[in-house]
């Protein structure tokens, strides 16, 4: 298993309902990638505005890793994580 | 499936029970392997192996077939062929544990912190918790709603009681021992359990007939001295199952450590020394975030042929400052690195820390040093805005190009989970 990094700006439908944001969708490329799980969720509070971070899994089986900079509100997609 | 145990006595005696000392060790369950299971639900029920060189953690499918930390991949690749090995994200591991440790500050007035698992000092609180051991689930539950990890709670009257029976309900399990049945409790323990106690005491201890703490208590506190040196006494009193370590917030820490591998094991000085400079900074900016300077300073280093070695030297003023570590560290390291052999890994460790602005200044070098203190300050300030690799100083410009970098700095190989 391992990390392959993207680190591409990407625009993600989120629900921001009960004070807590989940990632709902992303488009990659001209693609819309469903979220069908959000696998872990964590913040790293060390930066001056917390970055917030979701391992989702989108419709294909794909786990991903994006990022949320609460600074300027930009979505980052992070990483895929691949088999073998 | 968390499980309970409850040691002796009656429920309340000697954890929680009007003033009586009550100490929760919390410890998270195969930490970096269960997060990297819920970060990618691939891996779970599969053997998973975090670490580079050595096992840093493995999961509880990885541990059935004998993987345990410290074991050396190859070997672990020999008894698992399966396991999936991962090198590990230590900063989403630093993440993690700080949100378990707000948990456990939720329920305790003082928490001491590790790597992976916490001391909570519950002492007094019965009248806001009711009974401790419930307390002690709803913590549990709470930090399984945080984080989705589980974790062992052990309650105790002490540190090393409430560790020692937490120990016997892994994983996800609730025990407690209370001070009425803690006799009963170390006594049959084998003596390689106590803290202290590693393989070569207990060899000795061994060739003495001594196997159990019930088995350490014939021998006087005299005898153990002479055996152990001072520890001796902490372990005459830890086999009767006391201790009265407090649990301490850590504001001082015992020493900090950045140790990384190299991508390619290497032999070129410009490297290695750029390599020394970057570690040596990151660990004086923490230093300084702290608010503490070394007075001590180390260089530890392992060959590709897997010698080590490591020396350490004592600064003539406690310093924070990146230059005079370095200065001392590239001293040390030329006298350590003498071997025609190529590096695998170099690490520093600074330790004997003393309070910033504690310390006797030398009359002199004042000025000096507040020249160098500010510059760290302003250096620390930019890092902090705009990430710790937008300023890269002297030697470790060697790496640019070498390594990637990312937010944080230069992308490390297998940087210290720990750290």
């Amino acid at each position: 298993m391992r990390q392959e990094p993207i680190d591409e700006s990407v625009s993600v439908r989120a629900d921001f309902q009960g004070g807590a944001v989940t990632p709902i969708a992303f488009r990659r490329r001209g693609r819309e990638h469903r979220v069908v799980r959000v696998n872990a969720r964590w913040v790293d509070r060390v930066p001056r505005h917390p970055h917030y971070y979701f391992s989702v899994t989108d419709e294909s089986g794909d786990v991903y890793q994006l990022q949320l900079q609460a600074g300027d509100l930009v979505w980052w997609l992070d990483s895929v994580a691949l088999e073998g | 499936m968390a499980r309970a145990s409850d040691t002796g006595g009656t429920p309340d005696a000697g954890t929680g029970g009007t003033g009586q000392p009550a100490v929760l060790h919390v410890d998270i369950d195969a930490f970096f392997a269960s997060i990297e299971q819920q970060r990618d639900p691939r891996l779970r029920g599969r053997p998973v192996i975090v670490g580079a060189g050595v096992i840093a953690s493995c999961s509880y499918e990885a541990r059935r077939f004998g993987l345990k930390a410290g074991m050396t991949l190859s070997e672990a690749r020999r008894l698992c062929p399966r396991a999936v090995i991962i090198e590990g994200h230590a900063q989403v591991y630093r993440c993690y544990a700080e949100e378990v440790f707000a948990r456990c500050r939720e329920v305790a007035p003082a928490v001491e912190t590790y790597l992976d698992e916490a001391y909570c000092d519950l002492t007094g609180t019965e009248r806001l918790h009711g009974d401790l051991l419930e307390a002690a689930r709803r913590l549990k539950r709470s930090i399984l709603e945080a984080t989705g990890l589980t974790v062992t709670c052990g309650l105790g009257p002490n540190r090393m009681l409430a560790k020692l029976v937490g120990k016997t309900v892994k994983p996800d399990g609730l025990a407690r021992v209370t001070a009425a049945g803690a006799d009963a409790f170390v006594r049959d323990l084998p003596v390689e359990k106590l803290a202290g106690v590693g393989h070569a005491h207990a060899k000795t201890l061994r060739s003495m007939n001594v196997r159990t703490a019930g088995d350490m208590r014939v021998l006087p506190v005299e005898t153990l001295v002479r055996l152990f040196g001072a520890p001796g006494r902490l372990l005459y009193e830890r086999c009767r199952g006391r201790d009265t370590a407090a649990v301490n917030e850590r504001e001082i820490p015992v020493s900090i450590s950045r140790e990384t591998s190299f991508h390619r094991d290497t032999a070129d000085r410009a490297e290695i020394e750029g390599m020394l400079e970057y570690l040596a900074g990151r660990a004086c900016r923490t230093s300084r975030e702290l608010g503490v300077r070394p007075r001590t300073v180390g260089v530890r280093l392992r060959y590709a042929d897997g010698e080590g070695d490591e020396r350490e030297r004592t600064l003539p003023q406690p310093s924070d400052a990146d230059p005079v570590v370095l200065a001392l560290a590239l001293d040390l390291l030329a006298r350590l690195f003498t071997r025609r052999v190529a590096l695998h890994n170099v690490g520093l460790v600074l330790s004997g820390f003393t309070r910033a602005g504690a310390e006797q200044g030398a009359l002199f070098d004042e000025r000096e040093a507040g020249r160098r203190a500010a510059l760290c300050r302003a250096f620390d300030g930019v890092r902090s805005a705009y990430g710790h690799g937008v300023l890269v100083s002297g030697r470790a410009l060697h790496l640019k190009g070498r390594l990637e970098e990312d937010e944080h700095g230069f992308v490390l190989r297998t940087p210290s989970l720990t750290k």
